[in-house]
């Protein structure tokens, strides 16, 4: 057996060394992507442009638009996309559901109901002049306040109710009655609210002051350390509820731990880049499918480079280089994050062993 | 109305669907094919002369209007109408269904254009319905509204079908924003009640525009009032544009409009104000594109053309700077945010949402185009005060 040999067989059997591969690969495809997503977006720079206008001083247009428009927006889709992601991961192992993510439990839906009163809310009241005028910051923190609300709803039950599905299922009911409130209130705005609410729908990664990227980043940060920490519950959680706590795990404390982390990854993400659907479910199970291993030492930061390459992809995809026009990354996101999900649901069988 | 823009995130449904709409509308209403029309279509006088989407003929003892694709998307749909005096005779032939008898008495207007056409015509009194009275500037029909004379019929599927049967309008006026504006009519139609698509915010010429007035003329029998109204707008029109392209030396570059997130519904080459832009001696940055709706652009993409327009025109319903940077303080860097060129159609609004730019604009567009001028070649003019437009401080 010569020495190649003996690698390849080292990375196809022994996990470790396939893991450490796989993190090396990931890092650096989420690097590329982000070094690409700088260079393309709708209007076409040459790259010795975009490589002038990141390291010297020109003072050319084209920096403008790398430097306050491009490198925010990639730093976000990196932020977003874990963000997403991770929230999405615990929530699989609380739930022990393949098919539970931020949006399942009402938390993007909670957001959406602040947004949607401070967007649609004042319209029937006061005067149309102000909606361009409404600023990011109370939008986002209505957002907040909407998906907080919802978790607190959703732990004030799961202290009562045992059965983990069943909060699960209530969840469901509280994002579907949110969604007829916020239906009605779309009923009775104007059209140019409705447009401004819609375009919010629709997720956007671009349009965060640096004020509102530092909050962003900050949140993430104390999310991805929540997680971290978490680590040893998430994986006794795989057991079961019961052997969990038979082997002395707080279950009430690490679901309140749990819960918290998500409403801070995902709320935050929500308030700042509207509702972006499927990173939250898609990403986990592609990470799962990479690495063959549910262990979460594993899972957590697999699901962050994976979660930053996935998003950093669809924004590239979303700016359609070479036209003038963009898309709405929401509707990228799902149609990437939509055939994985498919294909969980066709291979459940098979797959809910791990959970 | 601020219809267009609106559509553009509401023309993307499935073709078979539309296909299949289309299919009932043209038998809904229509009941003649487009080409039986056309073939008899050589027997009248053509009133119409600029505006695109509609025709009036007068036929021996009545008038025959057509609609030609009332909304965006619309293919081959063409509805007739025909006007007949209340005190005259049928004339035989005629399909009784398509059959309006004029002067109207009592309308229902859904566009705040149709409230402004018929302000001109001094016909408001017999407005019974609005659709969305807060967004009414004119006066007198905001007194009506308060007197309790006029009802609120709600919006697209959301029509209050038992109120307008409690009215029962002589005629809706309406205008339709995608084919499934022809499922709520189809209802409304069923209860006997006369519906007229109204068109005149596709018409990209403003003079088109305001050709609609014929229209109003021609159901309050009028047509003579309202002939002269629009061609005093087409003399003051074509006037000033005649001066100002013999006397206006340059042609400072316009940006209209605000984004949506990192998105910016950009208005196209071909559209209504940018056709103003163009006749008040302004060159609009994106004179070169053409298309039927609003185009989404990447926010770095216009930002980077913005970077070269002298006047900003148009701002969303924004009054002030600050808020363009509550917006996105990215666009406080542009140069025309810098000298100041900032402009807005708000000067004349209403609390609840009115706005007469949208309303009377409509029916006189040389004062639109005289707002532009006046802002674009200030020294063309003896006195610069503006009508529809303000500037933003």
């Amino acid at each position: 057996m010569n020495s190649i040999e003996k690698i390849v067989s080292k990375i196809m059997f022994d996990p470790r060394a396939r893991s450490r591969i796989l993190f090396i690969l990931l890092a650096l495809i989420m690097i590329i992507l982000f070094i690409l997503d700088i260079f393309f977006g709708s209007v076409t720079i040459r790259s010795a442009d975009v490589i002038k206008a990141l390291f010297t001083d020109t003072g050319s247009n084209y920096e403008t638009i790398i430097l306050k428009f491009r490198l925010p927006k990639a730093i976000t889709a990196v932020a977003v996309g874990i963000g997403l992601s991770l929230s999405g991961l615990q929530m699989q192992t609380v739930f022990r559901n393949p098919m539970a993510g931020p949006d399942v439990l009402g938390i993007s839906s909670g957001a959406s109901l602040g947004v949607a009163f401070v967007i649609l809310g004042f319209s029937s009241n006061l005067s149309t002049a102000g909606i361009a005028g409404i600023g990011n910051w109370i939008l986002v923190i209505a957002a907040w306040i909407g998906a907080g609300a919802v978790m607190i709803l959703i732990m004030a039950i799961s202290s009562r109710v045992k059965d983990i599905m069943t909060i699960l299922i209530l969840g469901i009911m509280l994002s579907s009655g949110i969604s007829a409130v916020v239906t009605i209130m779309q009923y009775f705005s104007n059209e140019t609210m409705l447009k401004a609410y819609v375009i919010w729908t629709m997720g956007s990664l671009g349009n965060l002051t640096s004020g509102q990227l530092q909050v962003l980043l900050i949140s993430l940060s104390a999310g991805i350390i929540l997680s971290f920490l978490s680590i040893k519950m998430l994986n006794a959680l795989l057991l079961g509820e019961n052997y969990a706590g038979s082997i002395g795990l707080n279950i009430r404390l690490a679901r309140i731990l749990v819960f918290t982390c998500t409403s801070i990854l995902a709320g935050s993400v929500t308030a700042f880049c509207g509702p972006i659907g499927f990173i939250g479910i898609a990403v986990p199970h592609i990470v799962r499918i990479l690495f063959k291993t549910s262990d979460h030492k594993i899972l957590i930061p697999g699901t962050i480079f994976t979660g930053a390459a996935v998003m950093l992809l669809s924004d590239i995809i979303s700016q359609l280089p070479g036209s003038e026009s963009v898309l709405p990354v929401n509707s990228v996101t799902s149609l990437i994050g939509i055939p994985v999900v498919i294909w969980v649901i066709f291979r459940n069988r098979k797959y809910s062993g791990q959970f | 109305m601020n219809t267009s823009r609106y559509i553009s995130f509401k023309s993307n449904r499935s073709c078979l669907t539309f296909l299949f709409l289309l299919f009932a509308i043209c038998n809904a209403c229509n009941r003649k094919s487009v080409k039986e029309t056309l073939n008899n279509s050589s027997s009248g006088i053509q009133l119409i002369t600029k505006a695109q989407r509609f025709k009036i003929e007068k036929v021996d003892g009545y008038f025959r209007v057509n609609i030609i694709n009332p909304w965006q998307g619309a293919d081959n749909i063409n509805m007739e109408y025909y006007l007949v005096r209340r005190d005259s005779v049928l004339p035989a032939g005629l399909d009784s269904a398509d059959v309006i008898f004029v002067p109207v008495k009592n309308i229902v207007c859904m566009s705040t254009t149709h409230v402004a056409m018929l302000a001109a015509l001094g016909e408001e009194n017999t407005i019974s319905g609005v659709s969305g009275p807060g967004y009414i500037y004119s006066e007198n029909l905001q007194k009506n509204i308060k007197a309790g004379l006029v009802a609120d019929v709600g919006y697209d599927s959301g029509i209050n079908k038992e109120l307008i049967l409690t009215i029962s309008p002589d005629l809706i006026m309406m205008y339709g924003i995608g084919s499934e504006s022809a499922g709520y009519v189809g209802k409304i139609r069923e209860l006997g009640i006369k519906v007229v698509f109204n068109a005149d915010y596709l018409e990209t010429d403003p003079l088109g525009k305001a050709e609609w007035i014929k229209l109003f003329g021609a159901l309050y029998c009028k047509e003579k009032i309202a002939d002269s109204i629009f061609q005093s707008e087409i003399r003051l029109y074509d006037n000033l544009k005649a001066y100002i392209s013999g006397n206006a030396t340059e042609r400072p570059k316009v940006l209209l409009g605000l984004p949506y997130k990192d998105t910016w519904y950009v208005s196209p080459g071909n559209s209504f104000i940018s056709k103003i832009i163009t006749d008040a001696g302004g060159e609009y940055l994106w004179n070169d594109t053409e298309s039927s709706v609003s185009m989404p652009f990447g926010i770095e993409n216009v930002y980077l053309r913005a970077l070269t327009a002298d006047f900003w025109f148009n701002i969303g319903s924004i009054s002030t700077r600050s808020e363009i940077e509550a917006v996105d303080p990215r666009l406080t860097k542009l140069p025309c945010f810098l000298k100041g060129n900032l402009y807005n159609n708000n000067r004349r609004t209403t609390l609840k949402g009115g706005n007469d730019y949208w309303e009377s604009g409509t029916v006189f567009p040389h004062l639109i185009l005289k707002d532009f001028a006046n802002i674009l070649h200030p020294e063309l003019f003896r006195n610069n005060d503006l009508f529809y437009y303000k500037k933003i401080k």
